[in-house]
């Protein structure tokens, strides 16, 4: 009977408050269902029979974690928030003779109820949802495989102990709250903090100087090596200063605004600004959180568009060719003319068994070494490690003979012995000669606007300079005189015009052919052969396996998003309600009031999404480097998807914002605006 | 010169689907001098609240009319109402009505903001009613900072600095303390002796001692009236005593 008492007064309450309780349900719920999926698709057996399963495997392990993180520490702020709502609720409770015992029972009894139907429906529509989620993930993974309905046991188990986790944590939380607080506080927390907003000088500057130093840093990246630390370091300084600036700097913002008396005390100034910075000290946290939102979806959804979409470019970039040889050489003399028509003929032999003619060949040498450029000495950092703050004064430096760049760019450039064209990925060469130590100085005769044999992802990375030379076996020489360690490589690649299974098919023979010289012949050479169909699938697989988890992640956190602006509405609708009353009473006429709240609310309310537009300007030319590394080398596409998602994302916003202010208006209009 | 006029004013509420019919003021008329003081008492439901919701021009009479200087209220279009309220009404509400979002001076301007008043204008108008009030000290406070009596003085400031031709008071004195009562009465009649008129709705005999005159409504009627004359604030408490125990008692005054 007694405990029959308490289930009921925890699900009475529950369904009292459905106005706050069904949003945090839905959210709960959804949460576990996106936490099931990803989780069990990344169990699921169908990874092992794709190529590039694992990678799949573990991104999506990763997606999962993040998204239990993120239930966690968002589940927890909803829970606050509905928490205060209900502290009046408690402490009438507590006065009515209830101690602190009884309502803990209560409080218990509906995180019970909350967890149940949260893991039940979650995993419900987890499991329901699951042949759907994994349709699109085949579909982004360009792979067909049919598997029956199945559910993962390991994956139901794991959601379940995973969320009764966080849930417990609620829970005491909660529980804790109520202790440390007595009846009259419990009373009266709707109505605390009625002091006026007052705006902190120093976090509003604070917030606006890390903001600036961010944006700058984002801004003035130069390496794409460097970008991938310097971007999370961006990020958290980012975040810092959202928080920073929509909790103290919009109400500082107010406070100016409210000294300047010739502005302020102008009719459509006056109560816009005064209520905005109570709206802003009661939402600023609220605010900050969507806007930080916002922004992940938009970066997370273009970035990993980009890749979705940009995938062929980037296939092709990293192999320029159908079938990609480099062949290493111990030395720049024993990648002589003989050696290589050897090995040419080990390939040509296959291809013969294929009938097939190779095309848009590439056959050139090179000799490479990574340089520090200065008075136009090519000076070799030796053994030097690789230091990422160095990065900006390190070449990467080419000699190719100019035989070579003629026969693969089909060009007829003549270049006079003793001089050199040369090539350089970013910038322009400061000096005109260059100096080999020890050896020939040589005369820049040219400065090419583009090079033909530059493909490499890696001379997007690297800065990098190719020089083009006829004597290019002295230099050669005289770095190897002075003991520096070249890398001598020979590139032989090109295109076949037979289907793409034959050039798989081929690609791996003439690996066979080449691997089975090493070691037997006269010179010592090592190989490596990419051949770009071979690849292809593993590639389209990771960004396409990238793309769906940005995707699902995007869900989370707008589903998210969506829960704060809805609460924040309400929150609101309560507060304006008697506002609404004074002013009509004083003198205000309706119309005057709508105008004021509605443009007050569409502030608030689009500030977020603004914000994080210019965060996402100022992220751009971060991420863009960033893309760098995953062979994607189109800023086009990816202002394109930026520019997509932007859209997109606003008419979305602007459905939540009808959808949500309709609640706001209904509270508002509870008493006094029929 | 009169500077309200109420003419045979009658309010009937419908309950919402027609059903029953609620007459709230039958037959009311009255009017009210410029400078004068008047208190209307009654007891609940005897259809105050009704009547100052009419002359406020928040609601709209069945039959009769409101006359303010002349002009029928009930004629005023709607879009110009609040304009309308702003420009010639002040009201003193029972529970205060301030805006927690603003500090008191900011309260007390509202209204002239409203109205598209200049800053140095609102600040020269509010320095002297401030000092007559005795908030100057507390200008820069916020509602939430200030004792309820504060509160009351401060609604009265800007219920004064548009220069309303009437101030309506609605149970001024409700949400006071009897320190506070003192100090707000000795406020109105101090205001009235300066030639603002004031009509206040009460049902505290205390206050309505201290008006000019005070109406009695009983039943949606005016029922009786009683002058100050030269009597002192104790006679006229007296006198308003007696007139509520006949009421009470169920005598017929007429």
């Amino acid at each position: 009977m007694r405990r029959g008492f308490y289930t009921k007064l925890a699900w009475d309450s529950i369904r009292k408050n459905k106005r706050l309780y069904i949003p945090y349900l839905l959210t709960c719920i959804g949460m576990v269902m996106m936490f099931y999926i990803i989780l069990s698709l990344s169990l699921s057996p169908l990874l092992n029979d794709m190529a590039g399963g694992r990678t799949a495997g573990i991104v999506l392990d990763l997606g999962s974690k993040v998204i239990g993180i993120f239930a966690l520490i968002f589940l927890f702020y909803t829970n606050s928030f509905l928490i205060r709502r209900r502290k009046k609720e408690f402490g009438l409770y507590n006065i009515l003779g209830m101690g602190k015992k009884n309502i803990s029972r209560i409080v218990i009894w509906e995180a019970v109820i909350v967890a149940f139907i949260s893991l039940a429906a979650g995993l419900f529509a987890g499991i329901a949802l699951y042949k759907l989620a994994e349709l699109g993930f085949l579909y982004v993974m360009h792979t067909e495989v049919t598997y029956a309905f199945s559910v993962s046991f390991r994956a139901v188990t794991t959601t379940l102990v995973v969320f009764a986790v966080i849930f417990l944590l609620i829970l005491l939380h909660t529980l804790w709250q109520l202790r440390s607080a007595n009846a009259i506080t419990l009373l009266r927390s709707e109505n605390a903090g009625e002091k006026p907003p007052k705006g902190n000088w120093l976090f509003g500057f604070l917030g606006l100087g890390i903001l600036i130093f961010a944006y700058y840093t984002a801004v003035t990246i130069e390496h794409p090596l460097s970008a991938l630390g310097t971007f999370f370091f961006a990020v958290a300084l980012v975040i810092v200063a959202t928080y920073l600036l929509f909790i103290s700097g919009s109400v500082l913002l107010c406070r100016i605004l409210q000294k300047r008396k010739s502005y302020y005390y102008k009719p459509n100034h006056f109560v816009s600004v005064s209520s905005m910075a109570y709206r802003m000290k009661r939402n600023g946290a609220g605010l900050a959180s969507i806007c930080i939102l916002v922004t992940m979806v938009l970066v997370m959804i273009s970035a990993t568009a980009s890749l979705n979409f940009g995938a062929e470019d980037g296939l092709r970039k990293r192999f320029p060719r159908d079938i990609n040889i480099g062949a290493s050489f111990a030395s720049a003399g024993d990648m002589k003319e003989e050696n290589l028509e050897y090995l040419r003929q080990r390939i040509v032999e296959v291809l013969d068994d294929y009938d097939a003619i190779p095309v848009n060949l590439a056959d050139y040498r090179t000799a490479a070494l990574t340089a520090v450029l200065s008075d136009g000495v090519v000076r070799s950092t030796g053994d030097l490690q690789y230091d990422s703050g160095l990065a900006d004064e390190l070449w990467q430096v080419y000699f190719i003979p100019l035989e070579d760049y003629n026969i693969t760019a089909e060009k007829k450039l003549s270049i006079p012995e003793g001089k050199c064209a040369i090539y350089l990925t970013r910038g322009d060469y400061a000096y005109d000669t260059i100096t080999v130590p020890n050896g020939p100085t040589i005369q820049v005769a040219e400065e090419m606007e583009a090079c033909e044999l530059v493909h490499d992802a890696t001379s997007s990375i690297m800065q990098t300079m190719y020089i083009i030379l006829p004597n290019y076996v002295e230099c050669a020489k005289a770095f190897e005189d002075a003991g520096t360690t070249l890398w001598t490589d020979w590139e032989y690649s090109f295109d076949l015009d037979v289907p793409a299974e034959q050039k798989v098919d081929i690609g791996v023979e003439v690996r066979d052919a080449l691997l089975a010289e090493v070691g037997e012949t006269e010179f010592s050479f090592s190989v490596s052969l990419e051949s770009r169909e071979a690849q292809r699938q593993g590639f389209f697989q990771l960004y396409g396996c990238l793309f769906y988890l940005g995707i699902m992640l995007s869900l989370v956190f707008i589903c998210a998003a969506v829960l704060i602006i809805y609460y924040k509405q309400i929150s609101e609708g309560y507060e304006d309600q008697q506002r609404f009353e004074i002013m009509q009473k004083v003198g205000m006429t309706k119309r005057e009031i709508r105008k004021s709240i509605n443009s007050q609310m569409l502030t608030v309310f689009f500030l977020p999404l603004i914000t994080a537009a210019i965060h996402l300007c100022f992220a751009f030319p971060l991420i863009n480097k960033l893309l760098l590394l995953f062979n994607l080398d189109n800023v086009l596409l990816f202002v394109g998807t930026c520019a997509v998602s932007l859209l997109v994302f606003g008419v979305f916003y602007v459905l939540v914002y009808r959808i949500t202010s309709n609640a706001y208006f209904k509270i508002v209009s509870g008493q006094n605006m029929q | 010169m009169s500077v309200l006029q109420v003419d045979c004013l009658k309010k009937v509420y419908t309950t919402r689907f027609g059903g029953n019919k609620v007459e709230a003021l039958k037959n009311v008329s009255f009017s009210v001098e410029t400078g004068e003081y008047v208190a209307i008492m009654g007891e609940s439901g005897s259809g105050k609240t009704t009547l100052l919701n009419i002359l406020a021009a928040l609601d709209k009479p069945t039959a009769g009319t409101v006359l303010l200087e002349g002009k029928d209220i009930s004629k005023v279009k709607e879009a110009d109402l609040a304009m309308f309220r702003r420009n010639n009404l002040g009201f003193v509400f029972q529970d205060f009505n301030l805006l927690d979002t603003f500090s008191i001076e900011d309260n007390i301007y509202l209204p002239l903001v409203l109205a598209g008043k200049g800053h140095h204008e609102m600040a020269e108008r509010l320095k002297p009613i401030a000092l007559q009030l005795g908030i100057s000290d507390i200008l820069k406070k916020y509602p939430y900072e200030v004792s309820g009596g504060q509160k009351q003085r401060t609604a009265v400031a800007r219920a004064l600095i548009t220069n309303p031709k009437v101030i309506l008071a609605d149970e001024p004195t409700g949400a006071l303390d009897s320190k506070a009562t003192d100090e707000l009465l000795r406020l109105f009649r101090e205001i009235n002796a300066n030639g603002q008129t004031i009509l206040m709705v009460t049902h505290s005999v205390k206050a309505a001692s201290h008006a000019k005159r005070v109406l009695f409504i009983a039943d949606g009627e005016v029922f009786h009236q009683i002058y100050r004359g030269e009597n002192t604030s104790e006679q006229m408490y007296q006198k308003i005593s007696d007139t509520l125990t006949m009421l009470a008692t169920g005598g017929d005054g007429k």
